[in-house]
């Protein structure tokens, strides 16, 4: 038995970052993008298709900008996706059903 | 020359899927000075004076022949010396004639020890 | 070459040899850093006794909890940084902690490619081959190889499911209870976690822990 959602009052403007982008269940890709300096995507998850297993909250500090000094500044969501094996590595040797979770920056998802 | 983007795109802890050897199953005791190395960095990001992912990018931007050659902790303190410079908290002269201080309380301590 | 897996004793806390490089910068940084007011002695010490007090044996009374109470295991699991809490497991930094559970479906292992991220409040300091890059590497690329290097092989209709460390969250694996300890105290449960079970390269067996 579910209760009902709670109705949303109306007029309520979240600020930018404060709501997820992405929801438990929606299929993601991490961009293939190469920055120099540092970055927490590794380069084996570039380009991987994976779906969002959790919605990490609260929204943070993107880790990429808190490296160079940026303890804060605009807050965005991490999501813990899940990843086959087999669409990480095209030689994969372990079970089929085996997989990858890994929490991704927003910035660096989008939505396929 | 495109040839060399890829050390610069390919941080040398981003070594997830790479060839390696069997596993190791090194532990060992943190040495004194390791655990003083370790605490000061939970400190020092206590107080964000270095947050942890400051440290991490400091340790990262060593390179990759000093992220090899140096152990764990070696890693954390040259990168945290490198921040502490950058940040203008301190300077190369000041923490090298601390060094020398330090080394030279040292061999007083262990002159007396053994006279 | 580094020598920081050296295998003598030390001496407790004066040095029988020349402190060497490293350790002399470490105590030239902390004490600038102290001359200029930045923190106090008092917090590196009080820091170290901090990470003195987190070990093993921590996480293996969540274990234990988990597997004796069911409503703790459910609280544990939808929040596992609240459940350590209860326990009067406080977390010094900003990290959250997500449980993992080992079930007769999934197997869970948990490893930082990019540095060491580790549960440390809960766990204490990680060991050495978990830092390093064989571990590190191959992990995320073959973690049945890596498993059957510490002994266990997972059979191949229970997916093996390797969480990377590379954010805020930190991982705790909650492994399967063995069987044969339907009459065991919590205590008695609690003394056969290993740090390695709760790292997910083994299981937890009657004979295993001290």
């Amino acid at each position: 038995m579910t209760d009902k959602p709670p109705r949303r009052i109306a007029g309520i403007v979240a600020a930018t970052g404060e709501t997820p982008i992405f929801e438990v269940g929606g299929r993601v890709k991490v961009m293939t993008r190469a920055p120099v300096g540092h970055y927490r995507v590794p380069t084996y998850l570039r380009g991987k298709v994976g779906v969002v297993d959790a919605v990490i909250e609260p929204a943070a500090v993107d880790n990429e900008e808190e490296a160079y000094g940026r303890n804060a500044g605009s807050r965005r969501h991490y999501y813990r996706i899940s990843v086959p094996m087999t669409s990480i590595w095209s030689d994969y040797a372990g079970s089929p059903r085996d997989d990858l979770r890994i929490e991704v920056f927003e910035t660096w998802l989008e939505r396929i | 020359m495109t040839e060399t983007k890829h050390l610069l795109n390919r941080l040398p802890n981003d070594i997830g899927g790479l060839p390696a050897d069997p596993i190791q199953r090194t532990e060992h005791e943190l040495e004194p000075w390791e655990k003083r190395c370790h605490a000061l960095a939970d400190v020092l990001d206590f107080h964000k004076i270095i947050n942890t992912e400051e440290k991490r990018r400091g340790v990262e931007a060593l390179g990759a022949e000093m992220v090899g050659k140096l152990s764990y902790y070696e890693r954390w303190i040259a990168a945290f010396a490198n921040i502490l410079f950058q940040k203008a908290i301190l300077t190369p002269g000041e923490l090298a004639r601390k060094m020398d201080e330090v080394g030279a309380r040292w061999e007083l301590d262990n002159a007396e020890r053994t006279s | 070459m580094s020598d920081h897996d050296h295998q003598h004793p030390h001496a407790e806390i004066v040095h029988a040899e020349r402190p060497g490089y490293y350790d002399i910068m470490e105590t030239a940084v902390r004490e600038l850093l102290i001359e200029k007011h930045l923190f106090g002695p008092e917090e590196i010490r009080r820091q170290i006794e901090v990470l003195d007090s987190r070990t093993p044996a921590l996480g293996a009374k969540v274990v234990a909890r988990a597997w004796i109470d069911p409503e703790f295991r459910s609280r544990l699991l939808a929040d596992g940084r609240a459940g350590c809490e209860e326990l009067g497991i406080t977390f010094y930094d900003d990290t959250q902690l997500i449980v993992l559970e080992n079930t007769d479906a999934v197997h869970n292992l948990i490893v930082c490619t990019l540095c060491s991220c580790y549960p440390r409040p809960v766990l204490g300091l990680p060991p050495d081959w978990y830092k390093l890059k064989a571990y590190r590497s191959r992990a995320v690329y073959e973690p049945r190889a890596v498993l059957a290097e510490f002994g266990t092989h997972i059979p191949d209709d229970v997916e093996v499911r390797v969480s990377d460390s590379t954010a805020i969250v930190r991982y705790l694996v909650l492994p399967k209870r063995p069987d044969g300890t339907e009459h065991y105290s919590e205590e008695q449960l609690a003394a056969l976690v290993t740090r390695d079970a709760m790292i997910g390269v083994v299981p937890v067996t009657i004979g295993s822990g001290q």
